[in-house]
């Protein structure tokens, strides 16, 4: 059998020679090792053996032609055979020895594109997802520089907003539904930080039920994106916060005896009922901090300070102005940061830590006459007291059955199941109740 | 518990394993009658003889070469370099040899080694005495590099490390040895690969490791003193394999990363911190560029301003936890 | 021609076949082993560079056809139980030792089914279990490793001997001088056979070395060192056996270095040339096989019939080892990332 003449691969890297010269020709007899062909590398010039004896055959590449290595190049005939010997078909036939396992490295699609391209033209084609028979060609080939010019040319996505925010920011205002470029920076540059669009978040959310509408009936209008902020955490808040409620009656005969009693020694202004309640909330609070609470990766923060947010209606939307660190102020001094906070709410000149780092919320819908309601939880927050109006009306007092008019008033607290079970509810709205009912407590 | 120090930790964690496995050794340079350059292996020839305390010629690469040889044909060597610079001479056979035999014969050779190596800077020993290369090391696969910062960090992550199966680079700090601190009395581990947090906090994450831990918490004393700053300190412990999510699930709580290292600052570890944070979902919560604080891109220089110069101080430190969390980056 | 500077070897040429097997008590039928290991050898780099030249091998590789008689004079002396440490040339080494020659080919094909499971290839092929602590890719990688394996030996108070072979260009490699001092005030049991071919890649060993042979390096430090004809299996034989016996009975380290000659080139990118054909043609006049082959016809021990079976015999073993590793399976490579640790 002729013995099939293989260029041999002399590098790891390489693919193919230049046959310079070849020292025999067709029909010349030849000896295993002696150099039949003179070979041209990226790096040498050298000689290849013959790899048997016999006659030299078939030369299927001519000089100065690129060889592939590990390809037949030419034949030798053993004595006694010929030129028939061979295989038919030259070259194809040949054993695949050495593209049979070679990894096909190459991220060319299967498909080809009719038109030829660079290696790198097709990946980037195939990453922006494009038709190279699209792509019109400077050169021979589809080059980078086509590809570019291509992707260049045609309308593509609209670009990335450039507004500098942190990945913490980013995220929050993600998940708050909070676009960044309503919101102001107030990092370097400009960047928005995650407090920024926490302050812009909260200036829109507050667990309230809308207060009237001034709008005339039947008449439609598409959600501000103030009400679509409102709607979305409200939405996430009784969505995903297993809400329990405990209503308590409480008498406030007391509460207003020792309020009037307190505003002729303070003066003016008079303390609202808010502010007093914000004040027994506060002390209540320190007693039962798991209403003072954050739910978080699996674990409950009980936090140090006691900041109540105030749900105050604004024609736009609602607001909830924090009075900090209530359990550490006067009723007095509660009252004035309330009204503070008010008439900047009013104003619109809220500075964003007043509108942070609330624990606990109290909405009071008294002045509109409501008894009683329930109202949703303001988040992260874990629990939300909802005040009812003061209503006169006949209870009866003592063990005796003896019935009397007292003032009275409904609370009703809404409370983060999953923090706060019934019993720690009830005896946080117990404590409410004797502090109403007998204020020197706070006091022992 | 009783207060030893760092040193007397490192001696003892020796000494324990040498007593419960005959295969464990020590080879090293001045490491008998003399004690070793830092006094560590004291009073160990006399228990132990010179048949398991090797003194060596001055030949670092011959040192690792045998404990590499030794190790793959059953012994737990612990081989001793006098200062982590000469391990720069020892490349060749802890990283062509020790740490790829295992891959490169398939699963087959096990190279259980520890190479122990003072490092840092501040004894005054200039550029030759005073590198802290762990990064050097840390890049190598087949490697594990530990630090420990305390006492009782270095007795239990060494006694791990003798124990562990692999080539490990095993880095002391020169001013660590006279610190003192709590060791149990009864034998304890500490697995590899498990960072600690040293202190607890909420406003940034600051990770650190060897000396840089406690001047770490210097400073996060002093800015929660002063600022009200919290930070929390992570001390990784083992550099290779990095406990990223220990460092991860911090940053996701505070927001804000700062990694202290002595090294320099190219291509030094903290960069490895910072890009493995910025892999995981915690680089969603970052809220201020993630800052390294490194020694500086200098060879360790003589003179005593210099040198302290040269690497972070505690000053430096408040200074940069500051800086972060008042956004001024 | 680089073979000027062939000295006086200390060994005794061998020309009576008869008496040298008696005088080292090896039967006819370990003569006739040796000479089966040896064409075992020279057919298998014959075969290593023909798939090479066929696309069918991945990296480069190191051929040692030229060296036979260094490797199964070594091989044949070492016992199982003893450790060695391999060059990168260290094909021969492994047969002569007794590996498999299946799976080296295998390896040599990157398979899974290799000694190394494909990750170490050519030159870095191992056998822990059976003491053969793999060839080594870094020029002298063995040495850095021979003084703690006769360390541990020593420590663990056994009766091995660590084999660690080099050739003429890890010779200049600082780290032997440290690993011949440390061998030497220990004792240890350390054979240090340095293989000089004659070309560290290209260079001439009396160009690159301020003197030769370097036995004398190591009896400067206090070592026996023995300069012998590598090309003489018996002679290889008759003092590797007395190395070893030197080594194994706590006398401390002892040095062989063995002369010899490669045919094929350093590695694949070799164009040979800085050495003539002419000088390659001329120790092919010197061809440890034919030298063997010769002395063993001359004592009737084989003939010429015997010489074209063994021949059939081992072209088979070799064509068997790699229709095994082309028809083993590649490596899984969603397991590229095992073992780097224990």
């Amino acid at each position: 059998m002729p013995t099939p003449f293989i260029m041999p691969k002399m590098d790891m890297d390489q693919e193919s020679v230049i046959i310079n010269e070849w020292l025999k020709q067709e029909g010349d007899s030849v000896e295993k090792g002696e150099p039949v062909i003179v070979i041209e590398t990226d790096k040498i010039t050298s000689e290849v053996e013959a790899p048997a004896s016999g006659t030299l055959a078939r030369i299927l590449y001519a000089n100065n032609e690129e060889a592939p290595v590990t390809q037949v190049v030419a034949y030798i005939l053993e004595e006694g055979e010929t030129e028939a010997d061979l295989p038919e078909a030259p070259g194809e036939s040949e054993p695949k020895a050495g593209t049979a396992v070679k990894q096909d490295v190459s991220d060319e699609p299967a498909e080809k594109p009719r038109k030829s391209a660079t290696p790198i033209a097709v990946r980037m084609a195939k990453a922006e997802n494009i038709d190279l028979d699209k792509v019109p060609a400077q050169g021979d080939r589809i080059t980078k520089d086509d590809v570019e010019a291509y992707l260049a040319s045609v309308d593509r996505v609209e670009p990335r907003v450039q507004v500098p925010a942190t990945p913490a920011a980013r995220r929050l205002a993600s998940e708050e539904g909070v676009s960044l470029g309503e919101v102001t920076g107030s990092g370097p540059r400009g960047r928005v930080q995650a407090d920024d669009v926490r302050a812009t978040a909260a200036r829109v959310a507050a667990p309230q039920p809308v207060p009237q509408p001034k709008l005339s009936a039947g008449q439609t209008l598409p959600l501000s994106s103030i009400r679509k902020r409102i709607a979305d955490r409200m939405t996430a808040s009784y969505q995903s916060t297993p809400h329990i409620y405990l209503t308590v009656e409480v008498d406030m005969l007391e509460a207003e005896e020792s309020r009037k009693r307190m505003n002729q020694l303070a003066g003016e202004p008079s303390i609202s009922i808010t502010a007093y309640l914000v004040r027994l909330v506060a002390w209540a609070l320190k007693r039962h901090p798991l209403l003072n609470a954050t739910l978080e990766d699996d674990q409950i923060k009980l936090w140090e300070e006691v900041n109540i947010g105030i749900a105050t209606a604004l024609d736009e939307g609602l607001i909830v102005p924090v009075v900090h660190h209530a359990d550490q102020l006067s009723a007095v001094e509660i009252n004035l940061r309330m009204r503070e906070l008010a008439q900047k709410a009013r104003a619109g000149t809220l500075a964003r830590e007043e509108i942070q780092g609330g624990t606990f919320t109290i909405s009071n819908l008294g002045m509109y006459g409501v008894d009683s309601f329930t109202a949703i939880i303001n988040p992260p927050q874990s629990a939300i007291l909802a005040v009812g109006t003061v209503r006169r009306k006949p209870v009866v007092v003592d063990a005796e059955d003896t019935v009397m008019v007292r003032p009275m008033m409904m609370l009703t607290l809404g409370a983060d199941h999953r923090v706060v079970d019934g019993a720690v509810a009830a005896s946080f709205l117990a404590d409410m109740v004797k502090a109403i009912e007998t204020p020197e407590l706070l006091l022992i | 518990m009783p207060e030893i120090t760092y040193r007397q930790a490192i001696h003892d964690a020796m000494v324990e394993e040498m007593r419960r496995d005959g295969r464990v050794f020590l080879i090293g340079e001045d490491i008998g009658t003399y004690g070793g350059a830092f006094g560590v292996s004291a009073g160990m020839l006399e228990e132990f003889g010179p048949g398991r305390i090797v003194e060596t010629p001055i030949s670092e690469e011959a040192i690792i070469g045998a404990a590499a040889g030794a190790a793959m044909v059953g012994m737990r060597p612990i081989a001793e370099m006098m200062f982590m610079d000469f391990i720069l001479l020892t490349m060749e056979p802890l990283v062509n040899q020790a740490a790829k035999a295992r891959y490169m014969f398939g699963g087959k050779a096990t190279v259980p080694m520890v190479v122990r190596m003072p490092g840092g800077s501040g004894t005054g020993a200039a550029a030759q005495h005073s590198q802290s290369l762990e990064t050097i090391l840390m890049h190598i696969p087949g490697i594990k590099v530990v630090a420990p910062s305390t006492s009782y960090d270095a007795k239990g992550l060494l006694i791990s490390s003798i124990r562990d199966l692999n080539p490990i680079c095993f880095v002391e700090h020169k001013l660590l040895y006279k610190s003192k601190g709590e060791v149990p009395e009864e034998e304890y581990a500490i697995p590899l690969g498990v960072a600690d947090v040293k202190r607890e906090g909420r406003d940034l994450t600051l990770v650190a490791s060897g000396i840089m831990v406690h001047k770490s918490l210097d400073a996060a004393q002093i800015v929660a003193e002063e600022d009200g700053i919290s930070v929390e300190v992570v001390d990784p412990r083992t550099l290779r394999p990095l406990d990223v999510d220990t460092i991860a699930k911090s940053v996701k709580k505070t927001g804000r990363l700062l990694v202290v290292h002595e090294a320099v600052k190219t291509a030094g570890w903290a960069g490895e911190v910072m890009a493995s944070v910025s892999e995981t979902p915690s680089w969603d919560y970052l809220d201020a560029p993630m800052r390294r604080l490194t020694g500086k891109d200098v060879p360790i220089p003589y003179n005593r301003h210099l040198e302290a110069a040269a690497v972070p101080q505690v000053d430096d430190i408040v200074r940069e936890v500051r800086a972060i969390v008042n956004t001024q980056y | 021609m680089s073979n000027n500077h062939l000295m006086e070897f200390d060994n005794e040429k061998t020309t009576d076949v008869l008496e040298k097997s008696k005088q080292l008590g090896l039967l006819e039928k370990d003569l006739v082993e040796m000479y089966r290991t040896m064409i075992s050898i020279r057919l298998f780099e014959e075969m290593a560079d023909k798939l090479y030249a066929l696309g069918k091998v991945h990296g480069t590789m190191h051929l040692s056809a030229g060296q036979e008689g260094v490797a199964v004079g070594t091989g044949k002396v070492m016992g199982a139980e003893d450790y060695l440490l391999n060059h990168h040339r260290g094909h021969g080494h492994f047969i002569a030792s007794g590996a498999d020659i299946k799976k080296m080919m295998a390896e040599f094909l990157g398979k899974e089914t290799g000694y190394c499971k494909g990750r170490g290839g050519s030159m870095h092929i191992a056998d822990v279990e059976a003491n053969n602590l793999g060839a080594n890719g870094i020029v002298g990688g063995g040495i850095q490793l021979a003084a703690g394996v006769g360390l541990a030996i020593k420590m663990m108070g056994e009766e091995r001997v660590v084999l660690v072979i080099f050739g003429d260009g890890a010779a200049n490699q600082g780290i032997l001088y440290e690993s011949f001092n440390m061998a030497a005030i220990w004792d240890l049991p350390v054979v240090y056979l340095c293989e000089n071919n004659q070309y560290g890649m290209s260079a001439d060993v009396t160009r690159v070395s301020s003197k030769v042979p370097f036995k004398e390096r190591a009896t400067a430090h206090g070592i026996p060192g023995y300069y012998i004809d590598g090309n003489d299996v018996l002679a290889v034989y008759e003092t590797m056996a007395n190395a070893v016996e030197h080594a194994r009975s706590r006398k401390g380290p002892v040095f062989v270095e063995a002369q010899t000659y490669r045919y094929f080139g350093h590695s694949k990118s070799d164009r040979n040339l800085y050495r003539t054909r002419d000088e390659i043609e001329e120790w092919k006049h010197r061809d440890p096989i034919e030298r063997f082959q010769k002395l063993l016809v001359d004592a009737n021990i084989i003939t010429e019939e015997d010489i074209e079976k063994i021949y059939q015999e081992m072209s088979q073993l070799i064509d068997e080892a790699v229709e095994f590793a082309e028809n083993s399976p590649e490596p899984d490579v969603s397991e590229v990332t095992e073992w780097v640790y224990a």
